[in-house]
């Protein structure tokens, strides 16, 4: 049972900061609560008592969406609902309503926050891939004497390994700076002991587009989590695809090109088998939502499985 | 604890309530405005039975603060249907039939009410996609798909509203119609109180400690620090016992708490009656325990091994039961098999995962009858094993069986009222225990886990000629019903099949793993797996199809069975043609099967799970009918 002394719900920044200066070294963050409030249980972290819990999910700096040309800004206490719910937003960001439709389920996602997905740090956080393709920058905020000083840092650099980020004491992520694909496709495969309310054994997040015929590949970006101690983008698996013929060769050898990046301490070739499995799936189905006819292409990729 | 003030609307009506910070949603609805149709589930957002609107959107209770609902729109399922009516949602789970011992309905309800809500003509896949958050145990999610399909369909005027009325008995007859469940209403508005869902003015609340070790000698027991805390009104323990302690199906070898020793891990050693939880749990970590770490034993073979570990003083050999059964002359069987196939199989533990959590609610009445609510699947039996423990005359101990969310057998066993009896009587006041699901996964009692060695002989034609069978049975630490669960296990081990010879012998046996106790097919589960799993080794290896070779050796009407009972009839023939033809079977050797096999997929086969149902869905249509 997680208990406190006081809970704390922050409108504005400049409260969230008041609060975590009165309680220096005694408060934890509350966006969502979907993983503070399992981890205080038995077989976990057991009964904790933190003496203050600070909500920073109705402060308007976290909140809302900002679609510009080629960026497109989303506050940290975003929910991975609105990827399903906000048309204009799935439209800008196509991968993410894949990876929205694999997390958790209806209840959950409309309280999980993507910052809480991202500072919470799982090897298996589905949100983590398909940030990552999106290259998102996270803009965090501190308060010290000099007043609220922020910083910009690349996704990919924050989370360092399992539960761990670079995010500094007294610091808040505020949004997501991601890039605009409005005329990309995506995909997100996962698997794990079931189809809802599953952490990720492996997933896998896409974003690909098209030449102007349809028949090649454009920009294509993929990363993966659960594979190791943090989601990763498949950096040559991108550069060969980049620019390459839409088929099955091509597809088959891209697939193959980089399992070693598979680090995960159990179940490795399977995760391996899995990964090759997903490449496959998620560049056929990303090239489909892009615009390109891929069903004969699909057959004989499921034969050649077979 | 300074309080945290809240101003929230709950079902229409503004409340404004003091309430400790730390508060989950749940908890405001359950306990301060007794809205028991939201239930625990879980509390870790898996099951979904806590679901609940705010401000429209639909959440998991469990894990929501309190403190994030001021000023927020709350509607529980007590809102759906208008005042003693029920919403169409509810009335098409009524007609549909979809709810069986009810827990995960109320959750159920609203998800298809949320579904709907979202997009009321979604699609059958769309419905299974937004039901997701929610489990159920028994009913089997076809009845509730269908519900949500049936409502959807008269919310858009595609069926009439008659739809959800009640079907007309066919030719005045209840056999061939479907008929609704009596008891259904109460499941789908989540009216229904089950064990924790009950309150009672003065009402204390109930933790317990549990042992860390798996085998151990309790050297103390010291309670004085916590029984000394504010808020805390008594704490039991075996001490506490006035009569003869004791309980479980078969042996009563079970001490209502620990006595002297703990045998397995999650073993209870004391129970605390406080005025809330916080406190209660605040004071189990004030009872100090000394612990001589004993050896255990944690395999049911090694614990038959001369020298392990005893566990009971009365069972120097572990053993909880032997059942032999010989039928023929399994040695002239083997003799005469043309092959003769050898294997070991071992079964693991399996936790029943009822969605209700075990929970009680315990007091002594004005009589002095000292009352027990507990979903039992057993009442009398405890009651009888209740008025020794607690040296009272039957007829002064009564046990009420609550509505049972979920069973399977696992709520067969008296693990936890003793407990409640006793803090009952010690305190003068009622009290409840309501288990977390940690708790009730990692203490109460599992399937048996079994290591079955197998020895069958067969003649070229695929009879069987004979059989032996040794199947040892982890009980864990006490016997609950484990000798009954291997008496079953014994006398179907050889399987529905006319066999000339058998030799079978299950054991139970005491080890430190948690105990063993009954669970659906109690015990057979385990030999027929075995039994099976041989019968299609033995088409292999003899070149017949694995039907025809179960046709060869079914027993018939005639037959009589290992523990020589005649059977007069016999459907193991006909079972056996239902299950050919509905998999449609392609006949043959198991070898013969080729890459591509003509038998899979198909009509009546679910394709792969995959999610993104409602991204092929058609945008909704405004104007479609309100969801009430
Ligand atoms: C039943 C269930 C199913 C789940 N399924 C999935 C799933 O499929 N995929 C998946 O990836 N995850 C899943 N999760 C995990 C969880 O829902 C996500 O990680 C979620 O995104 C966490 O966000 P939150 O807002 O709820 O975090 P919170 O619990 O509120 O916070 C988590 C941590 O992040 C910190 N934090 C939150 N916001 C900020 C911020 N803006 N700045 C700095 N620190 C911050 C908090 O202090 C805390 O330490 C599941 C959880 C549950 C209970
Ligand atoms: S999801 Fe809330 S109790 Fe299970
Ligand atoms: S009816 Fe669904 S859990 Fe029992």
């Amino acid at each position: 049972m997680l208990t406190c002394d006081h809970y704390i719900t922050a409108r504005t920044l400049d409260a969230a900061f008041d609060a975590m200066e009165a309680f220096a070294g005694r408060y934890r963050l509350v966006a969502g609560a979907t993983d503070i409030l399992p981890w205080a249980r038995e077989g976990r972290a057991g009964d904790v008592h933190i003496e203050a819990l600070i909500d920073i999910s109705k402060i308007a700096d976290l909140n809302g969406v900002v679609i510009g040309k080629s960026r497109v800004r989303l506050g940290a206490a975003t929910p991975f609902q609105a990827f399903l719910e906000d048309r204009a937003l799935s439209a800008v960001l196509p991968n993410m309503r894949h990876c929205a439709i694999w997390f958790a389920c209806d209840q959950i996602r409309a309280s999980a926050t993507i910052g809480g997905n991202v500072a919470n740090a799982s090897p298996a956080a589905d949100g983590m891939p398909a940030l990552l393709v999106l290259n998102a920058e996270v803009e965090l905020a501190l308060r010290d004497t000099g007043g609220v000083r922020r910083r910009s840092v690349p996704l990919a650099e924050l989370v360092e390994g399992p539960s761990r980020t670079s995010i500094a004491p007294g610091e808040i992520i505020t949004s997501f700076e991601c890039d605009a694909l409005p005329t990309h496709g995506g995909a997100f495969e996962k698997v794990g002991h079931r189809r809802s309310l599953v952490i990720a054994v492996a997933c896998l997040s896409v974003a690909v587009s098209l030449d102007a015929g349809r028949k090649a590949f454009d920009d294509v970006r993929i990363a993966a989590g659960g594979i190791g101690p943090k989601a990763v983008r498949l950096a040559h698996t991108e550069a060969l695809l980049r620019g390459a013929p839409l088929d099955a060769g091509t597809i088959a050898e891209a697939a193959e090109l980089e399992l070693d990046l598979v680090q995960s301490r159990s179940r490795r070739d399977y995760r391996r088998a899995v990964l090759r499995g997903f490449l496959t799936r998620a560049l056929v189905c990303a090239a489909r939502e892009a615009g390109a006819d891929v069903d004969v292409l699909e057959q004989t990729l499921e034969a050649v499985d077979a | 604890m300074p309080d945290l003030s809240l101003s929230v609307t709950v079902n229409g009506r503004t409340l404004h309530r003091t309430v400790p910070p730390h508060l989950r949603l749940l908890d405001l609805l359950r306990e301060d405005l007794h809205l028991t149709g939201s239930k625990e589930g879980c509390g870790a957002g898996e099951c979904g039975t806590c679901s609940v609107f705010v401000d429209g959107v639909l959440l998991k209770s469990c894990l929501v603060p309190a403190a994030k609902v001021d000023g927020a729109d709350v509607e529980t399922v007590e809102s759906l249907g208008p005042r003693g009516a029920l919403s169409v949602v509810q009335r098409a789970f009524h007609k549909a039939g979809a709810s069986q011992c009810g827990y995960c309905i109320p959750g159920m309800v609203m998800a298809a009410t949320a579904a709907l809500r979202s997009n009321p003509r979604l699609g059958d896949e769309e419905i299974k996609e937004r039901l997701g958050g929610n489990i159920c145990r028994c009913t089997g999610y076809q009845k509730i798909f269908d519900a949500v399909a049936l409502a959807r369909d008269v919310l858009c005027g595609v069926r009439p509203a008659s739809a959800l009325d009640e079907e007309e008995l066919k030719d005045g007859s209840f056999i061939g119609t479907s008929v609704r469940r009596l008891d259904a209403p109460s499941k789908v508005t989540g009216a229904l109180r089950y064990a924790g869902d009950m309150t009672l003015p003065g009402m204390l609340h109930v933790k317990v400690l549990r042992s860390p070790h798996a085998h151990a000698v309790i050297r103390s027991l010291d309670t004085s620090e916590a029984e000394a805390m504010d808020g805390v009104a008594a704490i039991v323990t075996a001490a506490d016992v006035p009569g003869k302690d004791g309980f479980g199906v078969f042996v009563r070898d079970q001490p209502v708490m620990a006595r002297g020793k703990v045998r397995y891990v999650g073993e209870a050693i004391a129970a605390v009656a406080a005025e809330d939880l916080v406190t209660a749990t605040r004071a189990l970590a004030k009872i100090k325990v000394a612990y001589e770490i004993l050896p255990g034993v944690f395999d049911p073979d090694a614990a038959l091994m001369p020298g392990a570990p005893v566990l009971h003083d009365y069972a120097a050999d572990n053993l909880v039961k032997h059942i032999p059964i010989r039928k023929g002359d399994v040695e002239a069987g083997f003799a005469a098999a043309d092959v003769i196939i050898e294997e070991c199989f071992e079964t693991q533990q399996v936790e029943h995962a009822y969605l209700e959590p075990e929970a009680g609610l315990a007091y002594v009445d004005p009589d002095g009858v000292v009352t027990v609510h507990s979903p039992s699947q057993n009442i009398t039996h405890h009651r009888h094993m209740l008025s020794d423990i607690l040296a009272l005359p039957i007829n002064k101990v009564r046990m009420i069986m609550s509505p049972v969310g979920g069973g399977f057998g696992g709520k067969e066993d008296m693990i936890y009222q003793g407990m409640l009896a006793l803090l009952a009587m010690k305190t003068g006041q009622p009290v409840r225990l309501v288990f977390t699901r940690e708790e009730s996964v990692s203490t109460t009692a599992k399937r048996h886990s079994a290591r079955i060695s197998y020895r069958m002989g067969l003649a070229r034609d695929g009879r069987i000629t004979a059989s032996e069978i040794r199947a040892v049975y982890d009980g864990g630490a006490y016997g609950m019903s484990t000798e009954g669960v291997i008496r079953k296990g014994a006398i179907l081990a050889g399987g529905p099949y006319a066999i000339p010879n058998v030799k079978i012998d299950t054991y139970g046996v005491y080890t430190n793993n948690t105990p063993s106790g009954a669970f659906r097919s109690f015990g057979s589960l385990q030999t027929q797996f075995a039994t099976e799993s041989m019968l299609d080794m033995a088409a292999e290896r003899l070149g017949l199809d694995p039907f025809e070779l179960r046709r060869r050796n079914a027993m018939r009407a005639g037959d009589t069975t290992h523990t020589q009972q005649r059977l007069d009839s016999a459907s193991l023939l006909d079972v056996l043609a239902g299950a050919e033809g509905a998999a449609r079977w392609e006949r043959g050797a198991p070898v013969v099967r080729g890459a591509v096999r003509g038998d899979l997929a198909g009509e009546g086969t679910r394709p792969p799970c995959r999610l993104g149902a409602r991204f092929a869905a058609p945008v909704p249509e405004a104007q479609a009918e309100e969801v009430a």
